[in-house]
């Protein structure tokens, strides 16, 4: 291979992570902006929505309708998840929220442990065909799925939040709560519904990859804490800061495993986390907009 | 209640002095066991000072608990320091780590906070599993050997025992002293308002590095213990489900109370032996047990105790 076709290559491996991470961040800004809240079981969704699928297609069904009801499984898990754990301790202090999360990330990895086992589970790609070539560098079909779902997903999210009277309303809760609750808006249903949007985007997230992984039970932390840097670097309430952040992300990522060293890849990551976290809290591309006390 | 009565004091140490020959029936196994649960009291209660006094939320607590350990692992095994020395080396830099991070990483609330601690343990995680060389990486490192003074050897596990739930009592006792002195005090302030404790003159993130501080180095000292007892490290014993594991232990138990936090670990460290059959659920029943006591017990089995003894009390009184 040469210079370049390993540079493309990397390029490619940074697109679909990056892929992978801006959808997870858009899940968290979602229910963030909505419900002001972070939820540390968003990984846990990526990995039902890939393993519900999983376990769809090697039942028999085509894929279009494995596709289809395990975003919807994983869309009603997230809303009943809302509406059972977070809604009862809503007033509850921030500790005790981000407390409650990982007690769901818990709940929901155990269940899926019991349900899918310890083993590895690799899903088959969305199309058969043959690898594709550019510059030398190889090309896997499923990433194309991967880019292309993403864009999909993206447009969704801006047609509804944009154009939709929900949407806006959403929007609404997201600005001011008790303006919204004035206008006769639910914020409780509001945050049910970001919860939905946010499961389903982050079970899309890992039916999308599942291809190119070996998915498990377990595999849901990685993915969730590389969404919240994304999230973090692109302004924590932007959905196109965290978008701009997870492609970056994915692609500083593949190069510093490619180029600098693949052991220290995550140790370099997760540095530059706290780094941005201490010196730019607003993100990278946020407004200088004074941290909440 | 929030001194225990001297009689409970004596119970307790009668307990732990008498476990391994009566109920422990001196065996390895079983000294063993509470040998576990002795380590992750100490985790418990160190966490309890930075979370549950000073209002610190921490994912990655086990990053020092990795420090610990692998230092002792390290020095003993690669250098052949005494394991004292090396306990003690540990101690100090998890001190140092803590100090150097404590003030920028305190300085986060909430979210970022609970996530900067989480990068942190990631941190440490990923370099024992890059630094082969020096760590095993993630193969292990092997055969670190018994703890040992100048003229004994802990090598027998009821004596390692008796190490182990002496350094217990240590952590416990100098934290309730830690808790109950202006010190303690003023962390409880700052966990309560921090601009009112500022206005007063306190200087906060100096409070906060401190407990830190203390906090990563009761945790390095439970490395140090559990390097010992293993004989053998692998990096996946000191990652974030350890650091979730601990904090579920701390909110079992009844966060903010020291005896609370001991309690929820010897609870969650020994509910395996009950249900090992069951091995598949304990991921669920830990994220059940926290979810349940989120929402309906806050003061966790502390809380119900103490809530017990009162109502004793008054129909003693009444």
């Amino acid at each position: 291979m040469s210079e370049l076709s390993t540079l493309v290559q990397f390029f490619f491996s940074g697109l679909t992570s990056g892929s992978v991470y801006a959808l997870i961040a858009v899940s968290l800004v979602i229910v963030y902006k909505v419900s002001l809240l972070i939820c540390f079981a968003q990984g846990e969704f990526f990995v039902i929505g890939a393993l519900t699928m999983v376990t769809l297609t090697s039942k028999g069904l085509p894929m279009p309708l494995a596709f289809v009801l395990s975003v919807l499984i994983s869309t009603v898990i997230g809303a009943l998840v809302e509406r059972i754990l977070i809604r009862p301790i809503r007033n509850s202090s921030v500790g005790n929220l981000i407390v409650m999360t990982i007690a769901i990330s818990l709940a929901l990895r155990g269940s899926a442990l019991l349900v899918w086992g310890k083993e590895s589970h690799i899903l088959q790609p969305f199309s058969a065909g043959k690898p594709l070539h550019v510059l030398g560098a190889t090309l896997q079909p499923q990433v194309l799925w991967i880019i292309g779902i993403t864009v999909v997903v993206l447009f969704v999210i801006w047609f509804f939040f944009e154009r939709t009277t929900l949407g806006v309303a959403m929007r609404a809760c997201a600005e001011n709560r008790l303006g919204a609750s004035l206008m006769g808006i639910s914020t409780q249903k509001a945050a049910l519904l970001s919860w939905a949007w946010g499961s389903g985007i982050g079970a899309l997230a890992g039916m999308a990859v599942a291809p190119l992984l070996f998915m498990q039970y377990s595999s849901g932390l990685m993915p969730m804490v590389k969404g919240f840097i994304a999230m973090s670097i692109g302004g924590l309430a932007s959905i196109a800061g965290a978008v701009v952040a997870g492609y970056l992300l994915g692609i500083v990522e593949a190069y510093t495993i490619g180029l600098i060293s693949s052991q220290f890849a995550d140790t370099i990551v997760f540095t530059l986390l706290i780094i941005v976290l201490i010196f730019k809290p607003s993100g990278l591309f946020g407004a200088t907009r004074s941290r909440e006390v | 209640m929030k001194t225990l009565g001297r009689i409970w004091w004596i119970i307790l140490l009668l307990f732990i002095v008498l476990y391994p020959p009566t109920l422990g029936g001196m065996s390895a196994y079983k000294s063993g066991i509470m040998i576990f649960v002795g380590i992750y009291i100490i985790l418990a209660v160190s966490l309890d000072l930075l979370m549950g006094f000073a209002g610190q939320i921490s994912v990655g607590h086990a990053a020092f608990f990795a420090i610990g350990a692998y230092v002792s692992g390290i020095l003993t095994v690669k250098y052949g320091a005494s394991p004292l020395v090396a306990l003690i080396a540990g101690m100090a830099l998890s001190g140092a780590v803590a100090w150097a991070v404590g003030r920028p990483l305190l300085a986060l609330k909430e979210y970022y906070l609970a996530m900067a601690t989480l990068a942190l343990n990631e941190i440490i995680v990923t370099l024992i599993i890059g630094l082969q060389w020096l760590t095993g990486g993630a193969s292990g490192l092997r055969d670190v050997p018994s703890f040992s003074v100048p003229g004994f050897s802990f090598d027998n596990h009821v004596h390692y025992y008796y190490l182990v739930w002496a350094m217990v009592l240590l952590v416990v006792a100098s934290s309730l002293a830690l808790v109950r002195s202006p010190f303690g005090r003023t962390l409880v302030a700052i966990h309560s308002d921090e601009t009112a404790a500022k206005t007063f003159g306190i200087d906060c993130a100096a409070y906060k590095v401190r407990v830190y501080v203390f906090s990563a180095m009761y945790a390095s000292l439970a490395g140090s213990l559990f390097a010992h007892y293993m004989g053998f490290l692998a990096p996946d014993d000191f990652g974030v489900l350890t650091s979730i594991n601990i904090l579920v232990m701390l909110y079992l138990g009844g966060i903010g109370t020291i005896w609370g936090p001991a309690l929820g670990a010897v609870f969650l460290k020994l509910l395996p032996e009950f249900t090992y059959q069951f091995q598949d659920y304990e991921l669920l029943l830990n994220g059940v047990i926290l979810i349940v006591v989120l929402v309906f017990m806050p003061g966790g089995l502390f809380g119900i105790l103490k809530s017990v003894a009162e109502r004793v009390n008054a129909r003693g009184s009444g």
